[in-house]
């Protein structure tokens, strides 16, 4: 039963992702396109802030600074250095590598404590990073941020569409791989029940340092791809907004479901997009962000499965009436 | 000489202000397990309608008694429809009142407009008097004076009052306190709003003395206190106190000698503080 579901579940994803796949050659919207491009990277990032809180039960509230790393480190070795593909593949190799340790030692600082710390460790991280990229002007030029040039391939919006979509659709694969193996199972049994699973015998911290490592190395390839969307990089890739932005896309779209922060990212990105033109209209829609608290907020009292999680979990509940049934009439026929 | 005394005494006085924000986080933590992330919120918004009541009346004492009324008041609000349905969840708690953050930050922009605004010191404090060859400004002396005050007024409450006896037990066992037949849940709020006030009451004393307030401090010194809370240990009303102070002084003369590692030098503290004593300095019970 669950071998066949899931294969009906995996079905609908690979439909999605080839009409996803034709839709840049049969409709030709530039800014459209672009935006879900966008949905794309940020869908992958919001994906990584699922696997911690989603899937471990952390919450970080500096995640922008893997955004961020991710970002500035490609873009800083592209400038530096010829922009081939050659250098892209070291940028991104560079990014995710200062990802993982940033978010190993962030992890081992904290994790062992409540889960407030590592909270505020990695706000006040992500502060720091955001000083620094401001300070450090040698490296990062300041608050200006600079224009960069990219390799040959992704110049092009269609093939840059592609590369995202279908780094998405391997991550998304990936990292639900990972939560489906034991260890991902591990991580689930932390967040439900930490005491317990210690008493098991296994060593939390550890896995909770994993969960962290790979959240930080997703989100940092994220980044990456944000630069090679944008060209341009200065300091608001490790604004707080970022992080609020994959928070917002996780709870709204479902907190440890994996397809729900992608799904959250479009509804985000594209809400963004529409409600800043209405902007023209009335001038409550500039300050677009505060309808999003509220509605976060809600989400958090009310809501707190997420469209995707109340989805299954009402699908669930009906499957489960339809099996009992079934059985009940079985079971007169039977008598 | 004189470098020194001005620098310490500018690090004095951002510490008090950081201790104001921070004491009460760390009480509220201390008390409810609640780490209120919209506190550096109420900070702003102390400061924003603390400028607004002084420009508006004229009066600077006014004023502060503005921003402490707003503490209250959005003190009573945070706790009431923010923190009361998420009570016992961590998770969610941290969540929502990062959300409650955002909101407030956002608010504060609607309200006052998206632009900083001026706030200059009142006449009786402005400028500065010499003693020997140290140059020592009013205003900073006047923080460091109410940051004193407050830190007395609030300890003789927690130490010789039946109120702070509750919230010192609340703090070490609040299940044992609730036996005993004390509504710890309105000890709690009252806490929450003392807290709030003593942010916002920061907020307004922030405001002369950078000269400008925008929306965005609220975060800025809302991290600063999160490191003295942490610094400082969860809980302790004292170790919030040292812990601002020593923030201060290290921001104002790393600020000084090495301006790039102001912030650093504080995540540098923190780091050590977590590896080598994660309850804090002066923790009444175990942060871990």
């Amino acid at each position: 039963m669950t071998n066949l579901q899931m294969n009906k579940s995996t079905m609908a994803y690979t439909l999605c992702a080839i009409a996803l796949l034709a839709l840049p050659f049969g409709y030709d919207n530039r800014t459209i396109l672009f935006l879900i491009t966008q949905v794309f990277i940020f869908g992958i990032f919001a994906m990584s802030y699922d696997l911690l809180l989603g899937f471990t039960g952390i919450v970080s509230f500096g995640h922008a600074m893997f955004f961020g790393i991710g970002a500035y480190s490609v873009s800083i070795i592209l400038d530096r250095n010829e922009p081939t593909m050659f250098y892209l593949v070291i940028g991104a190799i560079v990014a995710m590598a200062i990802a993982g340790l940033v978010s190993f030692i962030a992890g081992i600082l904290t994790l062992r404590l409540k889960s407030h710390f590592y909270a505020m460790l990695t706000l006040a991280l992500a502060g720091l990073f955001l000083v620094a990229a401001e300070k450090w002007r040698s490296l990062t030029k300041g608050n200006d941020g600079f224009v960069l040039q990219i390799p040959e391939l992704f110049r092009d919006r269609t093939n840059l569409y592609l590369t995202c979509l279908i780094s998405l659709i391997v991550l998304f694969f990936l990292v639900r791989r990972f939560t489906q193996s034991p260890l991902g199972r591990i991580l689930m049994a932390i967040r439900e029940n930490e005491q317990r699973v210690e008493s098991i015998g296994f060593d939390i911290m550890h896995y909770k340092v994993i969960a962290s490592v790979v959240s930080g190395v997703v989100a940092s390839f994220a980044g990456v791809l944000y630069i090679l969307s944008l060209r341009f990089v200065d300091t608001s890739v490790f604004a707080t907004e970022v992080t609020l932005d994959a928070l917002l896309m996780t709870i709204i779209g479902g907190v440890g479901t994996l397809i729900g922060p992608i799904i959250g990212a479009g509804i985000i990105e594209f809400a963004h997009h529409w409600l800043s033109e209405l902007s023209d209209v009335h001038w409550i829609f500039e300050r677009w962000i505060i309808l999003f608290g509220i509605i976060y907020i809600l989400a958090v009292i009310f809501f707190p499965r997420g469209i995707v999680g109340s989805l299954m979990h009402m699908w669930g509940k009906k499957r489960y009436k339809k099996h009992n049934q079934t059985k009940n009439e079985q079971k007169k026929v039977a008598s | 000489m004189d470098l020194f005394f001005n620098l310490a005494i500018n690090g004095l006085a951002t510490g008090m202000l950081i201790f104001l924000l921070a004491s009460g986080l760390t009480l509220i933590f201390g008390l409810m397990d609640v780490l209120n992330f919209a506190h550096g919120g109420l900070f702003a918004w102390g400061a924003f309608s603390g400028v607004w009541v002084y420009d508006l009346t004229g009066s600077f004492t006014i004023g502060v008694l503005g921003a402490i009324v707003t503490g209250l008041l959005l003190g009573v609000l945070t706790e009431w429809l923010i923190i009361k349905p998420v009570y016992g969840n961590h998770v969610q708690q941290i969540l929502i009142t990062l959300g409650f953050m955002l909101v407030l930050s956002e608010m504060l922009k609607v309200v006052f407009g998206p632009n900083p605004i001026a706030a200059e010191p009142p006449a009786g404090l402005e400028g500065s008097f010499q003693l020997g060859d140290v140059i020592l400004i009013k205003y900073r002396l006047f923080i460091i004076l109410i940051g004193a005050l407050v830190y007395a007024i609030t300890f003789f409450i927690l130490k010789k009052t039946r109120v702070g006896l509750i919230v010192r037990a609340g703090v070490m066992d609040k299940e044992m306190v609730q036996s005993l037949g004390i509504n710890i849940r309105f000890v709690f709020m009252l806490v929450f709003m003392a807290g709030s006030a003593l942010a916002a009451l920061g907020g307004i004393l922030l405001a002369p003395y950078s000269g400008v307030i925008y929306a965005e401090m609220g975060m800025e010194f809302a991290i600063l206190a999160f490191i003295v809370v942490v610094i400082g240990g969860m809980g302790s009303f004292t170790g919030s106190l040292f812990a601002a102070i020593l923030v201060g002084l290290a921001q104002a003369f790393m600020a000084y000698y090495v301006p790039s590692l102001s912030l650093a030098v504080n995540m540098l503290l923190m780091a050590a503080v977590l590896i080598f004593r994660p309850q804090g300095l002066f923790s009444l019970k175990g942060g871990a």
